[in-house]
């Protein structure tokens, strides 16, 4: 215990050391005028961080009995009563599909993996959809972080367009040397050679395309165009690649920790996911909390999931209540250290839409609508316990919430997932 | 912004040429439209007044520019919502009023139509993605379907389904990249492997782990003896659907085919428990599958995201056998088992059983509940029908040759050879870009040879990054047509380009690149034995599916997936797979036979599976071995036959959970009557799906009509929906509505209705008879279809006469199809750019 109360130190005392962080921002390191404008187009991008864990919550120990501005704070939502004015919560949001611990899956896309198929962009996850418009921006374009496993299979909550999971980094260790550990020299030759081949096809088929435009007429010059102006986009990410190759990763502001538990690490992934982003080193994160959160490590001897079929006994539901106000807290936690972050003008925070819930809503009956949801930050109008109907006319797709995070993230679209409009 | 603004030139270039000169009709609904603004608008809209910032003085019909129409699309809103005159302002007459809507609407659809307008001229075209697949396997002789390389790639967009029209087929800078990333996995997989991969042999028995789920009871009952699969692959819980090989996570060593040999029987096919459990048919041979696996994409008794089919085999009774199949496997790929007629839902059946049949269990080993111990007390102590694998040995890569095929189709028979290297890009470029190179064009490729000698890579290397950057070019992945004046006659490679996406989505093979060549392919004769020849090709396949996926929006079936329960056979009998099959199966005889295309409209005949024909409930008797074959079904009564009748547009015309009339309406009217309605104003609510019985649709959709502007419009789209009304979400034909819980007790279904010119139909059978009636009008709108899928962009107003041609001869012929198309081919549109 006594090395891990150690690293929790650490890892608060990164938290008061971050504002100097700030000098490791890729255009402080003296490159800013090779990198051009498009790395940090504006002094504040906008960032994303999903949060979402296996089971749920209790949702009665969640949602207030009154919605509005006024709500009165719920046991779960105790630690996050300094942060009213950051966030809203949510009640009634959901995705319309069924399949208890089969579907979780859903919950940052909206489908079914097993529907995806034939969808306009498969089951693409929120995050990957808003990491690919970021491309080439930041070292990594997104960070997948936490409980790889779990029942049938964990959250599973980050899907690619062509219907891959994007497994999560399981411990702060391998997170850590992600964001701090430079790549082996082996591997930076390898990287640098395939941009240098992608550098002499680009010259190739510009070239190509150059003669090819000799021969056409106006109208299809301008279908040329199209191509010309993509070969140009993949010659400016090409440009950013190559530079992140150049440009070393950020100083490590405290030592390597080693991976303990879910539990004790889960402060640590947060204070991590917190530095990448303030590095700038990605701008998109999620974070799931899955199998390996063990109640043994809170001490209580049961299985998260057989707690969550608690059968409505009190003292199981007191026991999940352990679980789920120690994930409130690190939350809380974590929004309260994004706030404390100078970011541009105004804070992390401000500039980072923070999703937290899950894809299952009462875990005692393997439901799969009334999702805990919150968003917190990213510069919405925040504040209020918004209630909408579970069913009916008035009913809202989650989706449509996703979007308007979308949105936000600056990215211009009619729809996402099963969206039928914005809301926020 | 910017798209506006190439809109509006494209809309100034065009609008003259296309739409010169206008019908008369379309002149009077620009009169109409104006005479109504002049009377009911001007009064607050002119330029003395100009009330809420607009003024509609300076309109003139027809509309040419954004501004006008954005001005039309809100007073066809105003009129709709009733907002506009104001009421204390004069009121036009409901009459008046529903003239004007009707009058601007159809000038809305005016403008868009020129706005779209290529001016009848095909755009430069890029390879759409199932193109540019069947290109890749063709110019490396190797198939690729086994890695897809496309997999990230951005889906195409489609312009009225049809997924080969140059102005939707876009290209950004995330597609580029892509096509980097897919050039050099495909380029390294089919050249770089220089020696010959060394062959390996791996057996596997006794600790067959098989996934969390399964794990405890396997391990009891079996001691992990056994590899079993249970149920189809297309489960929810998908946990006995996969057996892949725990012990074989890093797969095989190198791409290649492989020799799988399985020891397996089927187990338990006398089960003796309630049918219904299992969903399967028990008197089957039990087929055994094998589909690729990839231990770092997910868990392997997981669906992945590329596994296609690789091998088949039925597995008999009784005592093990060793069943052998040949697979193509990729490096890093494992074989895994499915069990394509398996039961339902093993999840399902083993919680049944244990349940239901608990008095079977011995008294000192009772089921006490929960999922884990029905799993270990059904397959200790029951009879649950599964197929058994023993024992699994691989050997491989075998390859016959070496260098292997797609070597030598780009290297030649001797593999790769330094001295020749400029000669191996040269011929690599003429066939990639599927015509003659000149040295000059090469240049740029050279150098990308060049520049990778400079950084140390062998000529061999050199000379694969060089084929990557042909790859990504604009001359490989763009039709280009170039050098063509337009409207002038395709030169022999275009047109051969032509003709080979057209019929096979791909590029030209030898012969018909030699009659490019040659110039023969210009000569009608010649052109009409290619297609023949092309058309008994199987490559032609992807015509028959890219068409009809393109015509009647195939691709879409399975975007709305059916509710699992209702319409569970859609799942574990794969029919969402036989329904396509049965539309590809008739296209394709009408093809081969030349019948007539009203067979598409009404016939007495269709192509089904066991499982469609149990759907359809067609009484036809299958063997064993044809169950999942389509046979030529003659049928008994008309509630089948043609398209009408078909369980694909059945189901692609509904959204898997409930029908409506109006989107099946719709559906008919675009894709078969070819009549499409315009799109509906943005301010009517759609309709509220009720189940409750208290309102039927019919009284909805009546109340509907009765608002004056919907009526224009539903009346045309509403009764040939309801006609379908007897076919549920899946297609299967019903009586009645189902009630609140879903059972056949709902109010009684009518399908009667009367189309626009007035004649009745009382059901679908009426209204195949109605069709049969404008033969003509349906054989105008399949060379429509053919011509825009085959030329790549949609027909225009001035292509009408061509189209009128084909249909004309296509009469004489009896309507053919293989006539239609062949007319489609030697047409005017097709020859020309």
């Amino acid at each position: 215990m006594s090395a891990s109360r150690r690293y929790f130190l650490k890892s608060v005392g990164a938290t008061l050391s971050l504002p100097t962080l700030h000098s490791l921002l890729p255009n402080s390191l003296g490159v800013s005028s090779a990198l051009g404008s498009t790395v940090v187009d504006k002094a504040s991008p906008a960032r994303m961080v999903a949060i979402g864990n296996l089971l749920g919550f209790q949702l009665s120990s969640l949602f207030p009995e009154k919605a509005g501005t006024d709500y009165a704070m719920t046991r779960l939502m105790k630690p996050l009563e300094p942060l009213r004015k950051d966030l809203t919560l949510y009640r009634g949001l959901d995705h319309g599909v069924k399949g208890g611990h089969f579907a979780v899956h859903s919950f940052l896309t909206g489908v079914l993996s097993m529907d995806a198929k034939g969808r306009p962009d498969g089951n693409i996850s929120l995050d990957q959809l808003a990491a690919e418009s970021v491309r080439g921006k930041t070292r990594f374009s997104s960070l997948t972080v936490g409980s790889e496993t779990g029942i049938h299979g964990g959250c599973q909550m980050s899907w690619t367009r062509s219907g891959v999971r994007v497994p999560p980094i399981p411990g702060p260790k391998e997170v850590f040397q992600k964001l701090f550990i430079g790549e082996s020299m082996d591997r930076v030759a390898r990287t640098r050679d395939r941009n240098a081949l992608q550098g002499s096809v680009l010259d190739a088929i510009h070239e190509d395309a150059k003669r090819l435009g000799g021969r056409i007429d106006r109208e299809d010059r301008e279908k040329l165009d199209e191509y010309l102006t993509s070969v140009r986009d993949v010659e400016q990410q090409l440009q950013l690649k190559e530079q992140w190759v150049e440009i070393p990763k950020p100083d490590a502001p405290f030592e390597q920790p080693e991976n303990r538990n879910m539990v004790e690490d889960l402060p640590l992934l947060y204070d991590l996911i917190a530095l990448a982003l303030q590095t700038d080193s990605t701008r998109i994160a999620t974070l799931e909390i899955g199998g390996d959160f063990n109640p043994k490590d809170l001490g209580i001897n049961k299985g998260y999931h057989s707690l969550s079929h608690h059968g409505k006994k009190q003292e199981n539901i007191d026991q999940l209540l352990v679980l789920e106000d120690y994930q409130m807290q690190q939350f809380a936690r974590f929004l309260e250290k994004l706030k404390g972050i100078q970011d541009g003008e105004g804070n992390l925070l401000d500039h980072t839409s923070v999703l937290f819930g899950s894809g299952m809503g009462n875990a005692n009956s393997h439901t799969n609508y009334d999702l805990p949801m919150i968003l917190a930050g990213g510069g919405f109008e925040h504040g209020a316990f918004k209630q909408v109907p579970m069913k009916g006319p008035g009913k809202v797709p989650l989706c449509n919430l996703f979007l308007s995070v979308l949105h936000q993230f600056g990215i211009e679209r009619d729809s996402f997932g099963t969206s039928t409009g914005t809301f926020a | 912004m910017k798209r506006f603004g190439a809109l509006t030139c494209l809309l100034a270039s065009w609008a003259g040429l296309a739409f010169g000169q206008d019908s008369p009709g379309r002149a009077a609904h620009g009169d109409v439209a104006m005479d109504f603004v002049a009377s009911y608008c001007f009064e607050c809209h002119d330029d003395l007044v100009q009330k809420g910032e607009r003024r509609f003085d300076e309109l003139s019909f027809p509309i040419e520019d954004l501004k006008g129409l954005i001005a039309v699309q809100e007073m066809i809103d105003q009129l709709n919502l009733g907002e506009m005159p104001p009421p204390k302002a004069d009121q036009p007459s409901e009459e008046e009023r529903a003239a004007a809507v009707a009058a601007l609407t159809a000038e809305v659809a005016d403008v868009h139509a020129r706005l779209e307008s290529t001016g009848s001229q095909t755009e430069l075209r890029r390879l759409n993605e199932r193109e540019y697949l069947n290109t890749l396997e063709d110019l490396f002789a190797r198939r690729v379907d086994t890695f897809a390389p496309t997999s990230k790639f951005p889906r195409d967009q489609t312009s009225e389904h049809i997924d080969t029209i140059g102005d939707a087929l876009v290209t950004s800078g995330f597609l580029l990249d892509n096509y980097f990333e897919a050039a050099d996995l495909v380029v390294e997989k089919a050249l770089g492997q220089q020696d010959r991969p060394e062959e390996k042999e791996w057996s596997f028995r006794d600790n067959f782990y098989q996934g969390q789920e399964l794990s405890f009871s396997h391990k009891s009952v079996y001691q992990y003896r056994y590899l079993c699969v249970y149920e189809v692959p297309n489960t929810v819980n998908h946990e006995g659907g996969y057996a892949g090989l725990e012990a074989f996570k890093e797969g095989v060593h190198a791409d290649g085919l492989y020799e799988v040999k399985v020891l397996a029987h089927s187990m338990h096919r006398d089960s003796p428990y309630d049918p219904d459990i299992f969903r399967m048919d028990l008197s089957e041979p039990f087929r055994l599958g094998i589909v690729s696996g990839d231990a770092t994409v997910g868990e392997l008794h997981h669906p992945q995201p590329i596994e296609p089919q690789l091998a088949e085999v039925t597995v008999a009774d009784g005592e093990p056998q060793w069943y052998t199949m040949r697979v193509w496997l990729e490096k890093g790929q494992q074989p895994r088992f499915i069990f394509p007629n398996g039961m339902a839902n093993c999840r399902n059946a083993f919680g049944r059983i244990a349940r239901d049949y608990k008095d079977q269990w011995p008294k000192d080993d009772p089921y006490d509940g929960g999922i884990v111990h029905a799993r270990r007390v059904v397959l200790q102590h029951g009879k649950m029908p599964h197929i058994r694998i023993h024992e699994v040995g691989i050997r491989g890569p075998l390859y016959d040759e070496w260098p292997p095929a797609s070597q030598q189709a780009v290297f030649g028979d001797e593999g790769f050879q330094v001295d020749r290297q400029e000669e191996i890009l040269h011929g690599f470029a003429e066939r990639a870009f599927r015509r003659p190179v000149t040295k000059k064009e090469l240049k740029p490729f050279l150098s990308v040879a060049e520049a990778r000698r400079e950084k140390g890579h062998s000529p061999r290397q050199a000379t694969l990054d060089a084929i990557k950057a042909m790859l990504c070019s604009p001359s490989f992945l763009y039709l280009q047509e170039a050098g063509q004046e337009r409207g002038g006659k395709l030169g022999p490679h275009d047109l051969a380009n032509r003709l080979s996406y057209f019929l096979t989505a791909s590029m030209p093979d030898e012969t018909l690149r030699a009659h490019a060549d040659s110039g023969a392919i210009l000569e009608p004769e010649t052109l009409r034995k290619e297609m023949d020849r092309l058309l008994s090709d199987p490559r032609s396949d992807e015509f028959v599916s890219g068409f009809l996926d393109s015509w009647l929006n195939l691709r879409a079936l399975g975007d709305m997936p059916p509710d699992r329960n209702v319409s569970a056979p859609y799942f574990y009998d794969d029919l969402e797979t036989a329904m396509k099959e049965e539309v590809t199966h008739f296209f394709r005889h009408l093809l081969e036979e030349d019948r007539p295309i009203t067979e598409l409209l009404d016939s007495d005949y269709t192509f089904l599976n066991k499982p469609l024909a149990q759907l359809y409930r067609v009484p036809h008797e299958f063997t064993h071995e044809t169950a999942y074959q389509y046979e030529k079904v003659a049928l008994p009564d008309r509630r089948r036959g043609g398209l009408l009748g078909m369980g694909a547009v059945l189901t692609v015309s509904a959204n898997g959970i409930e029908t409506s009339p109006v989107v099946r309406g719709i559906y008919l009217l675009e894709n078969i009557m070819g009549t499409p309605p315009p799109p509906p104003p943005d301010d009517v609510p759609p309709l509220e799906p009720d189940i409750r019985g208290a309102t039927s649709i019919r009284d909805q959709l009546i109340k509907h009509r009765e608002m004056n502007t919907c009526a224009e419009c539903h009346r045309k789209i509403d009764p040939p929906g309801f006609a379908l009304e007897h076919y549920d979400p899946i297609g299967r034909w019903r009586e009645k509505y189902p009630d609140e819980k879903g059972r056949p007790t709902g109010p009684k279904i009518d399908a009667s209705g009367s189309l626009p010119n007035g004649k009745e139909f009382r059901h679908v059978m009426d209204l195949k008879t109605l069709l049969l009636q404008r033969k003509d009008s349906f054989a105008h709108h399949l060379a429509e279809r053919l011509l825009s899928y085959g030329t790549g962009r949609r027909m225009e107003v001035m292509d009408r006469p061509d189209v009128e041609t084909i249909a004309a001869e296509t009469r004489k012929e009896g309507y053919g199809a293989r006539t239609l198309l062949r007319e489609v081919i030697l047409s005017d549109v097709f020859l020309t750019r």
